[in-house]
């Protein structure tokens, strides 16, 4: 049988795979191996491939359609402290302080920039909140600054005048999501990363029994060898692990984006109303909506957002644009007569307690690094560098802790 | 004005939807017709209003502009100026000055036609150079000639058609049609010209005018360039091999003001794609098209494609196809009796097969010669809301990106207005050559609400 040129042991579904497709047989004669495979060419995918080739592993990152084609491109691209606190917060410090270094070392531009965001408040009780957190953000040593009225309307004149006020978080930062993918990819293809899109995870071959370690990644285009996988597949994670036996607790959460045509100079900051951090926390079935609103380089306005369980459908919900834009036109009545272009809808990968599913499982090899939510973006490259410390260095570190998969599975 | 109810949605009122309200109408169904322009008729019958329409009218523009004529019906409800954004779970949303902002119906026929096929080169984006609809909507629509000096270039018979119609503006000297096809193999589908009668005739016509008025029209022709300090000032052109490439030395300059571009059509499948209905790919009728039965039903029960969003296949058939959905609707809503409908539906479906044999033909005989994209230069842009030049576009191919969502993603095409409409096909067709895949493996842009631009309080 022709399958006998192959080296590893196949798994069943493997077997069926390949008498589905002969032809792929080919590529089979020639395996592949590897220090590590990543599972997912998003942000996380690409973050992680980027600090573990720096480490000087070789690594394989294994795509099913094409880099960032997933919820890297369906999404906003802050990068906020202000609504985190504890250890998250710590981690999205260091992960800040690591996309200026990234920022400094790639040479492709992400639009990365350090703009600050502003949290909005409707009436006095928003207002008070935000100045806690503000307090609460300056006792970890970050910057804020309280905008009362009149000088929200100053740096913003296109806001509603019914706002209480504002708080300015100066050190949040902005990039584009699909573009900083890219370019982490690039960065880590000329460290050595050996991309393979279009190609699908069909197994992942791991030792016989308890215990029993990875061995190998069985993809659509051929056999990887490796002893370890980072699974950093998103929402579709929950599909991967199952290959190891691992049930996730994430589920994939849906989120709308509408896109404005040019409006270049209309607000100077993203700007993030103050019920955000409820949405965001909140894990009723019923779609949250509240207002984010963040300018492109392209001068477009990307208007959002909306957080609501409904599997993995990825179609733009008519009533949800349209919440966006009410939502869009209480807080920015000039946008009103602004021609939206388009939406989209992403899924993003939501934990039950908020946090990501980062660090080693049970079964020996198999890496977790999902379940980020909306904080994907921001918490991409201290993720990417978690990984690879844990996979280089043996003693086990700490901040890792709050993020480790074993609390939840 | 608040969401309304009907029973039968139609939008687009060019021939195939005008056809449709009235066959439904006619039966008894209350009709609602959507039409984003502020007059009905669609692209074909545009001017028809202003009395003034350059004669003479082939059989087909008659006959939709006897229908145009009783959509006046009691059963029909028209909002014009009206467009419709979004369709889900059988209601559209709807943007104009008078409309309401919903309309749920128990039946919808799309019938928004297609949109123009254009194939870049150096020079395309320059001002005076314009579609063939382009220059339809200025004669037709406001009496006005595009220019003094005019070329015509592309394949199709609408070059003919646009051609005969521009002849007969004062002032307006049409000093050429280049036809980028070549006449050859022509005679191996002369039994689809069958029952064509009209057709022929009209295409008859349109020769005798350019003989009378010696326009030249050439085969195997193209632009390769064109050129001008702020606005067209003239066009190098070139003989084409069979292929479509330029051959070397046999090219020449035109002085001209204004050139009027079509390579065909495209259909506009956007409200079938958001509807849910399945597409298929068939070139034969124009490309990516949604899945219909022989009423024009598509995947999605009760929601209809009739026109040229199906299928390419000329005004002649809109008429019938429009018809036939119209009566599908009526029968299924009760209006009609099996019986009453198989009557009605037998001798359409015999009057249509001659007509959509020729469509096939000449969508065949036309499409555009793949050689012509290697007029397509490194910097000649491909996406023109986005500015994405095709080099751009070729190194994201090169990096690996083999659809169109790929390329999306890589570069910024389709993310502009136009949402790819313009560029999509294009696209695909560099994929096709680059990689030597087939173009309908590149896939098509996803359609997702709004469809087009929609100001954000009409949104809300």
């Amino acid at each position: 049988m022709v399958t006998n040129v192959f080296v590893y042991n196949s798994s069943e579904a493997h077997m069926k795979f390949l008498q589905k497709h002969p032809v792929r047989l080919l590529k089979f004669a020639l395996p592949k191996t590897a220090d590590v495979v990543i599972i997912g060419g998003g942000i996380i995918g690409a973050a992680c491939a980027y600090y573990l080739s720096a480490a000087g592993l070789s690594v394989h990152l294994v795509e099913r359609h094409f880099p960032a084609s997933g919820t890297s491109r369906a999404c906003d691209g802050l990068i906020l402290l202000w609504d985190k606190s504890g250890p998250e917060l710590a981690l999205g410090q260091e992960s800040i302080r690591l996309w200026g270094q990234v920022e400094e070392h790639l040479e492709e531009d992400f639009g990365f920039e350090r703009s600050g965001t502003i949290l909005l408040a409707e009436n006095g009780e928003q207002l008070q909140a935000g100045e806690k957190r503000a307090q609460a953000l300056r006792e970890s040593g970050q910057r804020a600054e309280i905008l009362p009225a009149g000088r929200l309307a100053t740096l913003e004149p296109e806001i509603s005048p019914h706002l209480a006020g504002g708080i300015l978080f100066p050190d949040d930062l902005q990039v584009d999501p699909r573009r900083a993918t890219l370019a982490l990819l690039a960065a880590a293809k000329r460290q050595g990363v050996k991309l393979q899109a279009e190609s699908e995870v069909i197994d992942i071959q791991h030792a016989p029994g308890e215990g029993g370690g990875v061995r190998g990644v069985v993809t659509s285009q051929g056999v990887i060898a490796t002893p370890r996988v980072v699974c950093a597949a998103g929402v579709w994670s929950n599909h991967i692990a199952r290959m190891v036996g691992i049930d996730l607790p994430t589920r994939p959460r849906k989120g709308h984006i509408l896109v404005t045509a040019r409006r270049p100079g209309f607000i100077h900051h993203p700007l993030l109303e103050g019920g955000y951090v409820t949405t965001v926390e909140s894990a009723h079935d019923a779609r949250q909506v509240a207002l984010v609103a963040e300018m492109t380089t392209s001068g477009k306005l990307l208007l959002g957002s909306s957080r609501e369980f409904c599997g993995y459908d990825r179609t733009v919900s008519l009533s949800a644009i349209q919440e966006l834009a009410t939502r869009a036109t209480r807080f920015l009545p000039g946008l009103e007569s602004t021609p939206i272009i388009r939406s989209y809808a992403g899924l993003r990968p939501w934990s039950p307690d908020g946090l990501p599913l980062i660090g080693p499982t049970r079964v020996p090899g198999f890496y977790l690094a999902t379940g980020h939510e909306g904080a994907g973006i921001c918490l991409a490259p201290v993720t990417g560098r978690l990984v690879t410390q844990m996979i280089t260095e043996e003693a086990r570190r700490p901040e890792a802790e709050v993020v480790a998969p074993g609390r939840c599975l | 004005m608040t969401s309304t109810k009907t029973e039968l949605a139609i939008i687009g009122a060019g021939p195939a939807g005008l056809s449709a309200a009235l066959a439904a109408a006619q039966a008894g169904v209350s009709v609602t017709v959507l039409e984003e322009y502020p007059r009905p008729g669609g692209q074909y019958l545009r001017g028809v209003h202003h009395n003034q329409p350059l004669p003479p009218l082939t059989p087909a523009e008659s006959l939709g502009r006897e229908r145009l004529a009783q959509l006046a019906h009691p059963k029909i409800t028209t909002h014009t100026g009206t467009m419709v954004w979004g369709l889900e779970n059988h209601t559209l949303s709807l943007h104009g000055p008078d409309c309401p902002p919903k309309v749920e119906a128990k039946a919808i026929i799309i019938a928004t036609g297609a949109r123009e096929r254009v194939l870049p080169f150096p020079g395309w984006t320059l001002p005076g150079v314009m579609t063939l609809g382009g220059a339809q909507i200025l004669a037709k629509e406001h009496g006005l000639r595009p220019g003094k000096r005019v070329l015509i270039a592309g394949s199709g018979p609408l070059l003919l058609a646009v051609a005969a119609k521009l002849a007969q503006i004062p002032g307006t000297n049409v000093v050429g049609i280049l036809e980028a096809t070549r006449p050859g193999g022509w005679m191996a589908h002369a039994p689809a010209l069958a029952g064509n009668t009209d057709r022929l005739r009209e295409g008859w016509h349109y020769l005798q005018t350019f003989l009378k008025k010696k326009i030249p029209y050439r085969f195997g022709h193209g632009i390769t360039q064109a050129g001008g300090e702020e606005s067209l000032e003239g066009v190098k052109i070139a003989r084409l091999n069979r292929q479509g490439e330029p051959l070397p030395g046999s090219e020449d300059y035109l002085k001209v003001d204004t050139l009027c571009l079509g390579f065909g059509f495209i259909p506009n499948t956007a409200l079938t794609q958001v509807a849910g209905c399945e597409l298929e790919y068939a070139p034969t009728r124009g490309g990516w098209v949604p899945k219909v039965n022989e009423h024009f039903e598509t995947s999605q029960h009760s929601i209809y494609a009739a026109g040229e969003t199906c299928s390419l296949d000329g005004a002649s058939a809109a008429l019938v196809k429009g018809e036939i959905a119209g009566l599908a609707v009526a029968r299924s809503l009760g209006y009609l009796t099996v019986q009453d409908f198989q009557e009605k539906f037998l001798p359409l479906k015999r009057r249509l097969r001659p007509l959509r044999r020729f469509g096939a033909m000449l969508n065949t005989l036309f499409t555009p010669p793949v050689g012509l994209n290697t007029l397509i230069k490194d910097d000649t842009i491909l996406c023109r809301c986005e500015e994405v030049t095709a080099g751009e576009v070729r190194a994201a191919i090169q990096g690996g990106a083999t659809t169109l969502s790929d390329l999306k993603n890589w570069t910024r095409v389709g993310q502009g207005p136009c949402q790819g409409r313009t560029c999509g096909a294009l696209l695909a067709q560099q994929i096709a050559l680059e990689t030597g895949q087939n173009p309908q493996d590149a896939g098509y842009f996803r359609s997702r609400p709004p469809v087009k631009p929609v100001p954000l309080e009409s949104l809300a």
